[in-house]
């Protein structure tokens, strides 16, 4: 198939890319041979959407040659880049709620004869693209609306073959998927290339490179830190030196002996919300990190929500200190000492134009105006006093909050809620698009928040987080709370097993 | 898209299986109802509405509104609006009075050249929109206005009135009427063609919708636009071909009420884009866009022209027609928005 030399499908040399002065992609190399699953990591802002999006003919490189099947090629648009045969799954996923599964597929390139479309042709070619990939049961006319994220992207994944394609180039796949469905998804890939056809594999969880990947290529800042290394060769320690530039010893603090006769300080009893999740109880004590463990959609995050007051829970009670909370009421939560850090850090969590002081002094107005007017210098010496005490960067108040980084940008919420007073704190995937180094330094955090008297709950889809971090750990499976237990008393597996019996029972 | 189907989804088998839910589910399906619902209520109510020279009347009315209602759906199935829909009605109409009748211009030239100016007008909008990123309600107010000031200021400048009449005495005028202004009598109603254009404009955007590439497409850049635009959709080409179509609506419309009465009026459709919207979200259109239906839209023209006429007949206070409409559009609005969150389950 292949008539070149080198035998390479793709040899993409020396790629650069800016927008508006930043440098995106200094110099990116990736080379990819026919039927290999090729992985990319980089830590967040390393340029590898840039980079897939280069590829896929959404961006045009500054500099650089992309070379296919020995042949110099500009990839002027989308169009151009699925003509040579490289299809591209993005992340966001990019179907059309409110056309069918095979009007999705056949979107773009629709089968037509005479301005009709033929609809029964499409149907059938897409009934014979889902048995290829495993999934017979979603039917061509469903609206894809109405499918979960996971068949979404099995749609995703039929469009991508619906054109005779080599390159198959996967935008974090996984993100959205539990094990269940990243273990399909991983027969599908095997299934692409035992065809011969090449994929190229974008993740940050190291685990899914040793499962599926063949060869990888680490890119840092911008520029290729190794290429297209055998992954037998490269051990994860070494990995992670390369995506972040240093040795990443033990990324958890020690945890800090909660004294067993504590008082509790929030107390969850029997809540549930309809549909969602049933009979959760538990206690956090001064001091104490409990952790939620459970994949997507497991209720994880509702539960945090209906704690907060933002969803209004069906049956079962809230107490903090001792005293209830009405169902249903933020307002009552917050003024009670609990504070939420959204998983949606950007959309639900941060006033994103708006600067520094202001994010920090959000939740606590009341406590900076003076007869209906803010004193703001009064806000800025509070929050500078955060940005010291949390090592907050950059540290000049005034800044908008949309410059900082995923990391900075939880500090602002953790600071909001300390300088609000709050004694219970609700951290949602609190290190979600925060980079490898930037972790350690919020665990770090959290921890010492802990240390400091504060009440902890943490809810995170790394169950690893958990673990390193949490005091107790609530199994959470299907809406229920399959177990309590002391972090140091399970491991990784142990969840997952607890989870997948649960789920099965 | 078809209502038959029994989808076999692994998560949603409850939502998806139930054909009634399904049906409930179309974006027409209120407009139905309501349309039975107000035919049924004149029917009773009057004597002489539900008689051939009643429906006449009202049919014609609904027509024109019809016409535009479905391209205004398309537009906003789409996703995007057109202010300028209403106002481009007159701007056609006075092209053609305006150069034949103090011109000398061939008719048949004038009202080509109307239907060129009216598919740049809109080209225009489309590549406005498309190249600035700015809403297409904004774009299309500005454009709504200068075509308002120009028909005014126009008219009055070369015809020292604020009206074109005795279109009649234009040579050939008589060739051309018969396609926009023509009517016949059945049992002692009276027909005109336009009900024919607007059950043929139905029709035809009905079949581009399910049927056609093109359909597909419009349905994609008003759903998802970033995603269309990666996997190969000509959007600009589809907004673009959308606000020509909206405009090329709007000059069909302005040749009917030009050759029925043989006048125009220089402020003639201004005011009426709201309406065509109105028909268009009655139908079961988003104004999010990525969904709707161009035979709801045309039943929402229908209770339109129902409505206008019915209280006629039943010789109440006229004056309460805009209440009535605008109580209606409340009413769909809340019944799509509760069916659609109830068909798409829990978010």
């Amino acid at each position: 198939m292949v008539n070149v030399d080198s035998g390479l499908l793709l040899d993409a040399r020396g790629l650069q890319k800016s927008f508006a002065g930043v440098r995106a992609l200094r110099d990116v190399s990736l080379e990819v041979r026919p039927g290999e699953v090729h992985c990319v990591l980089g830590q967040n802002g390393a340029g590898k959407s840039t980079l897939i999006k280069t590829l896929a003919g959404v961006h045009r490189p500054d500099a650089g040659e992309i070379v296919w099947l020995g042949e110099r090629v500009e990839i002027a648009d989308p169009q151009a880049a699925i003509e040579l045969g490289i299809a591209t799954m993005y992340q966001e996923l990019d179907v059309v709620d409110g056309l069918t599964v095979a009007e999705n597929i056949f979107l773009g390139h629709e089968l037509a004869t005479g301005g009709f479309t033929r609809r029964s042709e499409a149907a059938k070619q897409t009934r014979a693209l889902m048995e290829r990939l495993g999934h017979a049961s979603i039917s061509p006319h469903a609206e894809v609306g109405s499918l979960s994220a996971a068949n979404k992207q099995i749609v995703s994944m039929a469009r991508a073959l619906s054109h005779d394609i080599r390159l198959v180039i996967m935008d974090e796949p996984s993100a959205v998927l539990d094990s269940e469905e990243v273990k399909n998804l991983f027969g599908v890939v095997r299934e692409l290339t035992s065809e011969g056809i090449a994929v190229v594999y974008i993740t940050h969880r190291l685990e899914e490179i040793r499962q599926i990947g063949d060869r990888i290529t680490v890119i840092k800042d911008g520029r290729t830190m190794a290429s297209g290394v055998a992954l037998a060769d490269a051990p994860t320690s070494e990995l992670i030196k390369l995506m972040t530039g240093r040795e990443v010893a033990s990324v958890f603090p020690p945890p800090v002996p909660v004294p067993a006769d504590g008082e509790p300080v929030l107390e969850v009893e029997g809540l549930s919300l309809h549909g969602v999740f049933s009979d959760v109880s538990f206690r956090v004590r001064a001091g104490e990190i409990v952790g939620l463990a459970g994949l997507v959609g497991s209720g994880r995050s509702e539960i945090l929500e209906t704690v907060y007051g933002a969803r209004k829970a069906s049956s079962g009670t809230v107490s903090v200190s001792g005293k209830r909370l009405p169902r249903g009421s933020v307002t009552a939560a917050v003024r009670a000492g609990v504070g939420l850090s959204p998983e949606e850090r950007k959309s639900q969590g941060l006033v994103l134009s708006e600067s520094i002081f202001v994010n920090v002094t959000l939740s606590s107005m009341a406590r900076f105006a003076r007869g209906g007017w803010l004193n703001e210098r009064g806000e800025r010496a509070a929050a500078r006093e955060q940005i010291e005490a949390l090592d907050l960067r950059p540290s000049d108040p005034d800044r908008p909050a949309s410059t900082l980084s995923g990391g900075n940008q939880q500090k602002i919420l953790l600071a909001r809620w300390l300088v609000h007073g709050a004694g219970v704190l609700l951290l949602d995937e609190p290190t979600r698009g925060v980079d490898v180094g930037a972790r350690a330094e919020i665990y770090a955090l959290i921890r010492r928040l802990a240390a400091a008297g504060n009440a902890i709950v943490i809810v995170s889809s790394e169950i690893e987080e958990v673990l390193g971090l949490a005091d107790v750990v609530l199994v959470v499976s299907d809406g229920r709370i399959l177990a309590t237990l002391p972090a140091h008393d399970i491991d990784e597996h142990g969840v997952l097993e607890l989870v997948m019996k649960g789920t099965a029972a | 898209m078809t209502t038959t189907d029994i989808v076999t989804v692994g998560n949603r088998p409850r939502l998806e299986s139930r054909p009634l839910r399904k049906i409930l589910a179309r974006p027409e399906i209120g407009a139905l109802v309501a349309a039975l619902a107000v035919m049924l209520f004149f029917s009773v109510y009057t004597s002489n509405f539900m008689t051939l020279s009643g429906a006449g009347v009202w049919l014609e009315s609904a027509s024109t509104f019809g016409i535009m209602a479905v391209a205004v759906a398309l537009l906003m199935i789409g996703g995007e609006f057109d202010l300028s829909a209403g106002v481009m009605t007159g701007f056609t109409a006075l092209i053609v009075g305006v150069l034949t009748s103090h011109y000398g211009l061939n008719i048949w030239v004038a009202v080509l050249v109307s239907l060129v100016a009216a598919l740049a007008v809109g080209a225009l909008n489309g590549f406005l929109v498309m190249r600035t990123g700015l809403p297409s309600f904004i774009v299309t107010l500005g454009t709504f206005f200068v075509l308002a000031g120009i028909d005014l200021a126009v008219t009055k400048l070369i015809t020292g009135q604020v009206a074109i009449q005795g279109m009649t005495n234009v040579p050939f005028y008589d060739s051309v009427q018969p396609l926009f202004g023509s009517s016949i009598q059945i049992g002692g109603g009276t027909f005109y063609v336009s009900v024919l254009w607007w059950f043929l404009a139905t029709i035809l955007a009905t079949w581009v919708l399910l049927r056609t590439r093109a359909g597909n497409w419009i349905f994609a850049v008003g759903g998802q636009l970033n995603s269309s635009r990666q996997v190969g959709v000509p959007v600009l080409k589809t907004k673009v071909g959308l606000f020509m179509t909206t405009a090329g609506a709007a000059w069909l419309v302005g040749m009917i009420s030009l050759f029925r009465t043989s006048t125009v009026q220089a402020n003639t459709g201004v005011g009426q884009e709201f309406i065509y919207i109105i028909c268009a979200v009655v139908g079961g259109c988003l104004l999010t866009g990525g969904f709707g239906s161009a035979i709801g839209a045309a039943l929402g023209a229908l209770i339109y022209g129902m409505v206008f006429q019915g209280i006629t007949f039943a010789q109440w206070d006229t004056n309460w027609l805009r209440t009535f409409l605008g109580a209606m559009l409340l009413l769909a609005v809340f019944l799509n928005h509760f069916v659609r969150t109830r068909a798409g389950g829990a978010r």
